[in-house]
């Protein structure tokens, strides 16, 4: 009994220190942020955290091939401008209009991966012209006075409950994909060594560009949450900075930047944390100049933090 | 140079947890002489050269001396203040910079101009010159280093270690990427060393280089000293025997390979570069050897072959359902393995375990069908079951590759081929790297299997190797293929025949 808990520690160490330390903050807060533990502030704050957390799942598939997508936020306001451009303006159905979203950003991401895997790119400056290309769609399909208003129903339907259902859907499935099946381990080959993984007849072209294009379809699924919280899509619904959160709530949540390790659920307490900061600031009112201040540095300390613990691992292993 | 110049190491041991690396470990070192340290993988030798070099301590009650001073190694600085240089098996140089820049690399700020950021290079070539003038080098000092051949690369980094004042130089199994030009003339520049005064360590794994150039020779066995001896007071069966503490027994296996079925066929291949209109017939349970010089396109034409390097020319035939039939190479690779030259390169995943690794050559094994969902379970028991097969040296299958030590890192590349069980198995150097034992025990693996009717296409530089493993050689030079030899007439005479025949052409 007591080998069996020794390796699920050991297995699950990552899940285990995010819990404790997601459980620590949340215990301070509750006792010293007033309005922090009110229902109302929770599912505020889950819904928040929403989209970041879904970005993160994908961001955590990129990061475990080696790779980059700084994209994300760009495609996912693109994606949901895309849908209800088609929803309002072009009269199109709810349903549909949802799918087109999700399909508009896997289409996006699969442009990526594309350029990456079959032209051999380099992902950052794909990304980064994704990023600029996204903007630009949104901005001109959503026009100088806006898009207008979904009826009451889309957000009814997609309301709070719902959009935590999807997160942990999201989370649950991904999280699967990547760690029991076939695809899943394939990802942790190419990121661990892809020339190992080629040699080992691994097809990483292709498996590389479906990558990019899930890390796309998060984006999209991101959108449809944030279109539902505010009922209609604008081009700055998903501002450039909205990547640092995201890939620090993967890196946080101890997703390698060099590749080859990582699970989604704990990209997913990462997101968790992140957005929990924010959140924390505002209820303290912290000005929105310190707030960036704060964060970054937090974000660096706790990266440091995973790096120096990583050595350290490596250095007693010898 | 002072004539006070010494080492010595006295109760040296070192204690990982649950490996005691090294035991006990005492000698010394005198200048003017060149001293090899020999052991198999995991005898410690690493472990040894990371104490010299600062990267792990001693445990308590160790004690190195040099120059008759107690030291402590705290660093890899301390290292190189104390005199100690490495040159690695693994070139290290900055390839689009000037040979002089690499070489003075290690200590740029000593050479800025006074009051400027600019670097004095007049003074640095004058510098460079000096050291490589004391190595009897004629590489030119403003030649980049991405044009010099490997060889001089390493010349180049011998001049490195003493502009930085190395006077303690540990050689770590310099040769490994050398032809044999450049080995002998990489021993002119020890030798030359060795005049001068200088104490010189020799790692190897080539026996015939220990006796060649040392003049006396440490050897390692799991982490203790068996002994040090006078290179002229020993011979080769009596080191191999000490490395190993028991005698090799002689080849056993005495193969009739008589199965003339042709299993594959590969007709006009042809690279970017290398191979050019290469021919071949490969057949079953057959270990056919391909030979040639350093830079022959040996690799080239496994990789052409193989779709790793484009393949401009040429067509694969491939026996399937009875008949020879053409096939494309993304099929083709369905039904091989293929062990690489470079281990850490392209053979592994470092951070993986060692039961991930196996299973990677074929993962549908132990996949739904439909589904892609793993079996972990199976997984772990099939990789078990190779672990003991092949002989990889480990607590159990989930230990991470990277902890292995080479040998035990290359059987588990030959374990996750053999996981696959492919048709034909194409291997580049599977020795390479690998001590005594351990190549050993890859050839009865390669009979073994050759036996059961899987195929074998390998390259050897090793001579001795390649006519011990090979039913049929062919010979490769500059790509092409220049001759073929039976088992019945292996000799390096034979060998070399193709390809002096190819080089008189060439001189015409």
């Amino acid at each position: 009994m007591s080998e069996k808990l020794k390796r699920f520690t050991s297995n699950n160490k990552q899940l285990l220190i995010m819990l404790g330390v997601i459980a620590v903050v949340f215990i301070i807060l509750s006792l010293t942020v007033p309005n922090f533990s009110t229902a109302r502030n929770l599912t505020n704050l889950l819904q928040q955290i929403a989209p970041i957390a879904v970005m993160a799942c994908g961001a955590t598939y990129v990061l475990v091939i080696g790779g980059m997508d700084i994209s994300n936020p760009a495609v996912m306001a693109a994606s949901a401008v895309v849908g209800v451009y088609y929803m309002t303006t072009g009269g199109g159905n709810l349903v549909l209009g949802t799918i087109l979203i999700v399909l508009t950003g896997t289409f996006l991401g699969l442009i990526n991966g594309f350029a990456i895997a079959k032209l051999k790119m380099v992902p950052m400056v794909v990304t980064l012209s994704m990023m600029t290309i996204g903007t630009g769609l949104a901005t001109i399909l959503s026009g100088t006075r806006g898009l207008p208003i979904l009826p009451a129903s889309f957000s009814n339907v997609l309301n709070k409950t719902v959009v935590i259902i999807i997160l942990l859907v999201v989370m649950i499935v991904m999280d699967f994909i990547l760690t029991g099946t076939k695809f899943g381990r394939k990802l942790y080959y190419i990121g661990n060594n892809a020339r190992t993984a080629r040699i080992s007849g691994i097809d990483s072209e292709n498996i590389t560009m479906f990558t990019y294009a899930i890390s796309g379809m998060c984006a999209g699924i991101a959108g449809v949450i944030n279109t539902a919280s505010i009922a209609t899509a604008r081009a700055n619904m998903g501002p450039q900075s909205q990547i640092l959160d995201i890939i620090s709530a993967a890196v946080i949540g101890g997703v390698s930047p060099n590749g080859g390790s990582g699970r989604v659920r704990d990209a997913v307490l990462g997101a968790v944390l992140i957005v929990g900061l924010n959140n924390v600031m505002n209820l303290l009112a912290v000005s929105d100049y310190y707030t960036t201040l704060i964060k970054g540095g937090i974000i660096i300390g706790a990266m440091g933090l995973a790096s120096y613990r990583q050595q350290q691992a490596a250095k007693r292993g010898v | 140079m002072d004539n006070k110049l010494s080492l010595e190491l006295k109760h040296i041991s070192k204690t990982f947890p649950g490996v005691k690396a090294l035991n006990d470990v005492s000698f010394s070192a005198q200048p003017g002489k060149v001293c090899g340290i020999v052991g198999v993988n995991g005898a410690g030798k690493s472990t040894l050269m990371n104490i010299l070099g600062g990267i792990h301590q001693p445990d308590e009650g160790g004690e190195i001396f040099i120059n008759g001073e107690k030291v402590v190694i705290a660093d890899p600085k301390a290292s190189t203040e104390l005199g100690v240089a490495f040159i690695q098996q693994e070139v290290q140089a900055f390839d689009t910079m000037n040979v002089y820049e690499n070489i003075l690399a290690a200590d740029l700020n000593k050479w800025r101009k006074k009051h400027s950021l600019a670097l004095d290079r007049a003074a640095m070539k004058k510098e460079a010159q000096v050291h490589l003038d004391a190595l009897d080098s004629h590489i030119d000092v403003d030649a980049p280093v991405y044009t010099l051949t490997v060889g001089d690369k390493q010349i180049i980094q011998i001049a490195r270690a003493l502009s930085q004042g190395g006077r303690i130089l540990l050689f770590d199994e310099p040769t490994s990427s050398l032809s044999d030009h450049e080995v002998a003339m990489l021993f002119g520049v020890v030798r030359r060393l060795k005049e001068q005064g200088y104490i010189i360590f020799y790692i190897s794994h080539f026996l015939d280089e220990i006796f060649e150039l040392c003049d006396n020779v440490v050897i390692l066995r799991d982490g203790q000293l068996v002994d040090q001896a006078e290179i002229s007071d020993i011979n080769k069966e009596q080191l191999v025997e000490m490395m190993l503490g028991y005698q090799i027994e002689g080849n056993t296996h005495s193969r009739e390979h008589a199965q003339d079925e042709v299993i594959f066929k590969a007709e006009h291949i042809s690279g970017e570069k290398l191979p050019r209109d290469f021919s071949f017939e490969l057949h079953k349970g057959e270990i056919l050897g391909v030979w040639g010089l350093l830079g022959s396109g040996r690799s080239e034409l496994f990789n052409t072959i193989l779709g790793i390097d484009k393949m401009m020319d040429g067509k694969l035939f491939f026996k399937q359902d009875g008949e020879l039939k053409e096939i494309t190479q993304k099929d083709f690779y369905k039904h091989i393995g293929y062990l690489t030259e470079g281990r850490h390169y392209d053979g592994l995943f470092l951070n993986m375990p060692i039961c991930q690794n196996i299973t990677s050559s074929d993962l549908d094994q132990f996949a739904a069908k439909g589904t892609g969902i793993l079996n972990p379970a199976k997984e772990h028991v099939e990789s078990r079951k190779l672990i003991e097969q092949v002989g990889v040296k480990t607590p159990d299958e989930n230990v991470k590759v990277s902890k292995l030590s080479g040998g035990n890192q290359q059987k588990v590349i030959v374990a996750k081929w053999f996981l696959k069980d492919p048709e034909i198995l194409f291997m580049d150097e599977p020795t390479k790297g690998v001590d005594v034992g351990a190549k050993n025990e890859i050839k009865e693996l390669i009979f073994d299997k050759a036996e059961k009717g899987t195929s074998f296409v390998v390259i050897s530089s090793e001579l001795e190797e390649i006519m011990s493993l090979c039913d049929r050689i062919i010979v490769i030079y500059e790509g092409r293929l220049v001759g073929e030899v039976q088992k019945a007439d292996f000799s390096k005479e034979s060998l070399m025949k193709g390809i002096v025949s190819q080089e008189d052409k060439d001189a015409e």
